[in-house]
């Protein structure tokens, strides 16, 4: 009986192991040379039902909170140090008083409004008064009981301001519309439309950086003077509770 | 006894009311945020009532008491003080419509008025400004002020005449 034989060779490519091992390989290399980023990517996915509860977060958050809060007070410190030491004004939390509008003449001659905090409760004539948003007016006129707000629109009110951008001062000059005008007295300066006006950080009359307004339109005369139009952002007609900043040197 | 007392005495609590309403300024009363010329409702028929004179000087007293309210560097006297000489000088007015027309009239002569002084403590800034927001301001205030006029005059006229008799100086 013939027993037949089974001509076969070895051939590497027929042996399975070898390409499972192979194909191994080259995972982990693609694995290597992508920095594991597949493998993160999964990763992902396979962990994301065991992450942190947002407990945790929170309190993160909340430390980081604390942190900053240490720090801006430590500068507010280092901020009142240093404007005692330059004479400017200055006004904390402390001095704040919350007042309600009970008279309020935004539109006409006289623009003004009355609040019901007088000299009762500490309010002085010069002391800035803010609506939401920033700076309205400043106290002309105090009683015992009430006190009147000439507004920042009001033909008589001039107030240094500040160009947070580029670091300028100008003169904000009401004139009995609702958008001020901010004086430069130069030409060619780099201010823009959208440009945010603050109070002036060296005022001796105002507390510093108080928000104001912001650019809505320029206008380049003849003269030696940059004239803008500064919308405001707190709105007089609108407000009916401020905040009187009683202001210390 | 009290009501009587009240009756004789419309004009002074009227005029109580002045002041009050400069302050209140209701702004659902208003015109581009303008209110009336609150004190030429009750001058008008106060001073066709009671003559140039007495015109002349409650005009002067509300003057007073308005510049007080406002405690601005611009004066309302002078407006007021033409006002109640005319308005004194007015006989009674026949209809409605002259109302609104006196009372107009008078809240222009009082708008200009204080505005030639806000352009005369301005004129070294840029006055150019002051015009829109003067004419906004002139303007909305005869609107308003002819506008109610006919009606609120013309009652206080109706109080104020039984208690008054024409004096002519």
């Amino acid at each position: 009986m013939n027993k037949l034989r089974r001509i076969t060779s070895y051939r590497w490519w027929n042996n399975k192991n070898l390409w499972f091992l192979f194909i191994f390989l080259l995972l982990i290399i693609s694995i290597r040379f992508s920095k594991s980023l597949i493998y993160r990517d999964i990763y992902y996915f396979l962990s994301k039902p065991f992450w942190p509860g947002q407990f945790q977060r929170e309190i993160l958050l909340k430390s980081h909170d604390k942190e900053l809060n240490i720090k801006l007070k430590q500068l507010e410190k280092d901020n009142l140090r240093l404007r005692s030491l330059l004479s400017l004004k200055r006004t904390t939390d402390d001095f704040k008083i919350d007042s309600s509008v009970i008279s309020r003449n935004t539109g006409s001659w006289w623009r003004k409004i009355i609040l019901n905090k007088g000299a009762k409760n500490g309010v002085k004539i010069g002391d800035a008064v803010v609506g939401p948003g920033g700076l309205i007016g400043l106290i002309d006129d105090v009683s015992m009981l009430t006190s009147s707000v000439k507004l920042l629109t009001s033909t008589e009110s001039q107030v240094g301001a500040w160009v947070q951008r580029i670091n300028i001062h100008g003169l904000l000059q009401g004139v009995g519309s609702d958008s001020p005008k901010l004086i430069f007295y130069a030409r060619d300066i780099d201010i823009k439309v959208g440009d945010l006006i603050l109070s002036s950080p060296a005022s001796t009359l105002l507390p510093p950086n108080i928000p104001i307004g912001i650019i809505e339109s320029i206008d380049q005369d003849l003269r030696s003077t940059t004239i803008a139009n500064v919308q405001l952002l707190a709105k007089p007609q609108a407000i009916d509770w401020v905040q009187i900043l009683k202001t210390k040197i | 006894m009290h009501f009587l007392y009240l009756k004789n005495n419309y004009s002074l609590f009227s005029f109580l009311l002045i002041p009050l309403l400069c302050l209140w300024n209701p702004i659902w009363l208003s015109v581009m945020g303008v209110q009336p010329y609150w004190p030429i409702f009750w001058l008008l028929p106060w001073a066709i009532l009671n003559g140039p004179t007495n015109g002349l000087i409650i005009g002067f007293i509300i003057g007073v008491i308005l510049d007080s309210i406002n405690n601005d560097i611009y004066t309302q006297v002078p407006g007021l003080l033409v006002c109640g000489f005319w308005f004194g000088k007015l006989d009674k007015l026949e209809n409605r419509y002259q109302y609104g027309l006196v009372a107009s009239l008078g809240s222009f002569i009082c708008g200009f008025i204080y505005f030639f002084q806000v352009m005369l403590n301005n004129y070294h800034k840029n006055p150019d400004w002051l015009f829109s927001f003067a004419l906004k301001n002139i303007f909305g205030q005869i609107l308003l002020t002819g506008l109610f006029a006919p009606v609120l005059s013309i009652a206080l006229y109706g109080l104020f005449r039984n208690k008054f008799k024409r004096n002519p100086f």
